[in-house]
């Protein structure tokens, strides 16, 4: 790797979160604080039987003069783009200046909900729904555009799309816009809807479980899948409640949608954290891992961990309360790493009791106080793409 | 962004095999699949032809600046990614049992090429997949000139697109086409042309003529011509976005 990468820590001076936990930030935080899941029997129309994690409650349709972008993917990124973090990034606008705020998102399906109700509409009845936007509601971009026009921002604007690794990577995409000069803030962040490709994407893989899933447990069988959404604003400078320290990104180079064996990528993604921060592993406090519950990932990233932090660094995965957000994944588990260091817990790793004993790091099986200063997050999608995202507490 | 040198230039659509072969307007027929031998038989048997396409340019790029694509990061940009795939996988919920291939639905990730192109590569390092509409090329740019801000070396953007399949041909009717660019940092014998100042600008837009001009990436292949006509100075890349291209 370059030897100029920069070592600049840039402030995050705001952060929303939304997912089956709650619409706002605070009842996901509450959720977290009490080992409360947010995943129930999935009432989407599937040939199987899975726990899910549902954004909850009606969502507002997108209003005019982009009401042909409505979509549940655009509605849930508004919904939790609320009042407090809206504000923030507009004091950053009028800071550094329009063109000087960029948006980088994550999404894995962007639209594609929108799509399959519109490829089932054709197959009935021979025509599209008159509603119906390919360009403004399936695209990618759509996303983009959404948030755009909500917060007026005019520096670039692009979606990363790496599977589960997506909205991780948008802060490394973040860093990097800052340490070169092409903006002065960042609106990074992340949405996924549950929708029929992705859930009968992972049953036809055999990687859902029917129950909630128990990453890193011994009765681990599978996955649950989330929707939500995160964001945080990154800038050049000022004062929030934690610092991006560096961003890890790799690749396996091994399959499409099975881990390196020995978690080779999921390695080289940390150690790379590691040196964007110039970090020793012993001076990180906790890890949220990416574990999704699968009998194979969990046990790879286990040892990867290992081998870079030692058996001793707290672990937790989250997915047990929101399932797995996918696209939106690495945004909302960068905030839950935000809220270990500002808040000074790390959340009970649901599902993980009884813990499977090959796993052997230190899983936390309760929730568990302390201060906090450097927290990293992971992120491993399909294709080997791998994502570690370090996190500190304010200088 | 600081100025890159595009060290490699490659491009790919039905009918012409090579940037050399578009440029010169000689359309062969039995151009049809890009060829992609740089996947492996097993892995390109499995690929999609977004995949197929995305070796095939990435290696003729790689080849033209003697890189190697084990080593040089990777930013891949598509506005609709693997939509055959994605819309293969809605038929097949309406068959059968209802669900997908296994396959089918890991070749259904935005960053599947660039996954392919990485495991037949062996490359370990960094890969991206972004997307941003008609906006790509800029955008691909935008990402590709943060890495060689931060790391320096070289780094190889592919912009590929396929069209939609029915039912939602009407909205992506273009032809599947991509290219590549391997940019460096430094200046290097042989660069094609530089690259600096790109920016957004008001009103502008990319003129590319026949099909190719309703491709989300069309700006992209009007870059690869301004290249190779000669020109100095502002081009279009995407509605609103302009590079200054410079040659050595």
């Amino acid at each position: 790797m370059g030897a100029g990468t920069s070592r600049a820590a840039y402030p995050v001076t705001a952060f929303t979160v939304g997912n089956a936990l709650g619409a706002r930030t605070e009842d996901v935080l509450a959720a977290l604080r009490a080992s409360r899941s947010g995943l129930a029997p999935c009432r989407l129309d599937l040939p199987f039987d899975t726990s899910c994690g549902a954004f909850p409650g009606p969502l507002d349709p997108v209003p005019a003069p982009l009401s042909s972008h409505d979509s549940r993917l655009a509605r849930l990124a508004l919904a939790v783009l609320d009042g407090a973090f809206a504000s923030a990034v507009e004091r950053a606008a009028r800071r550094w200046g329009r063109d000087r705020l960029a948006i980088v998102l994550g999404t894995s399906t962007g639209g594609i909900l929108e799509s399959e109700r519109a490829f089932d509409a054709h197959a009935r009845s021979g025509a599209l729904p008159p509603d119906y936007d390919f360009e403004r509601q399936h695209a990618f971009f759509a996303l983009v555009e959404v948030v755009r026009a909500r917060t007026g921002a005019g520096g670039p604007a692009y979606v990363v799309s790496t599977a589960c690794s997506s909205s991780g990577k948008v802060l490394g995409a973040a860093r990097r816009l800052l340490a070169a000069g092409v903006a002065d803030a960042v609106l990074a962040g992340g949405a996924d809807t549950l929708c029929q490709t992705t859930l009968r994407g992972f049953a036809s893989l055999e990687a859902l479980s029917r129950r909630p899933c128990r990453p890193f447990g011994a009765e681990r069988d599978g996955t649950s899948i989330g929707e939500g959404a995160a964001f945080l604003l990154v800038e050049r400078a000022g004062d929030g409640p934690a610092r991006l320290l560096g961003v890890g990104e790799s690749s396996d180079a091994h399959h499409m949608s099975h881990p390196h064996p020995e978690g080779l990528g999921a390695r080289l993604a940390m150690a790379e954290a590691l040196r964007q921060a110039g970090l020793e592993p012993a001076l990180v406090d906790h890890v949220n891992a990416h574990g999704t519950g699968t009998r194979a990932n969990d046990g790879v990233e286990a040892r990867a961990i290992a081998e870079i932090f030692g058996r001793a660094v707290p672990v937790a995965s989250t997915k047990g309360y929101t399932g797995h957000l996918l696209g939106a994944a690495g945004a909302t588990e960068a905030v839950f790493a935000i809220f270990a260091l500002e808040h000074g817990f790390v959340p009970e790793s649901l599902g993980a009791a009884p813990l499977d004993p090959e796993v052997g790091i230190d899983v936390c099986l309760e929730r568990r106080a302390g201060r906090f200063r450097a927290v990293l997050s992971n992120s491993f999608g399909f294709g080997g793409s791998n994502v570690s995202v370090l996190l500190g507490a304010p200088a | 962004m600081r100025s890159a040198w595009i060290l490699g230039v490659a491009l790919w659509a039905p009918g012409f095999r090579d940037a050399a072969a578009w440029l010169s307007g000689a359309q062969e027929r039995s151009v049809v699949a890009p060829p992609a031998e740089v996947l492996p038989p097993m892995l390109r048997r499995r690929a999609s032809f977004l995949a197929r396409l995305t070796g095939e340019v990435a290696a003729q790029a790689a080849r033209e600046a003697r890189a190697d694509l084990a080593a040089v990061p990777v930013v891949f940009g598509s506005a609709h990614g693997e939509v055959a795939t994605a819309v293969e996988m809605m038929r097949s919920f309406r068959e059968g049992e209802g669900l997908p291939s296994p396959t089918r639905f890991h070749n259904s990730v935005h960053n599947a090429a660039a996954a392919y192109l990485s495991i037949a590569a062996g490359s370990h390092g960094f890969s991206t997949a972004i997307a941003a509409g008609k906006e790509t090329p800029a955008a691909a740019l935008v990402e590709a000139g943060a890495l060689l801000a931060e790391r320096g070396g070289e780094v190889l953007v592919v912009l590929a697109d396929e069209p939609a399949p029915e039912p939602f041909t009407a909205a992506a009717d273009h032809p599947p086409a991509g290219l590549a660019l391997l940019l460096s940092a430094e200046p290097r014998a042989g660069a094609r042309a530089r690259l600096s100042g790109l920016r957004r600008t008001a009103g502008v837009s990319p003129e590319v003529p026949g099909a190719l001009g309703r491709h989300p990436c069309s700006g992209a292949f009007a870059l690869v011509a301004a290249v190779a006509g000669g020109v100095r100075g502002a081009v279009p890349i995407a509605p609103g976005w302009i590079v200054e291209v410079d040659q050595p």
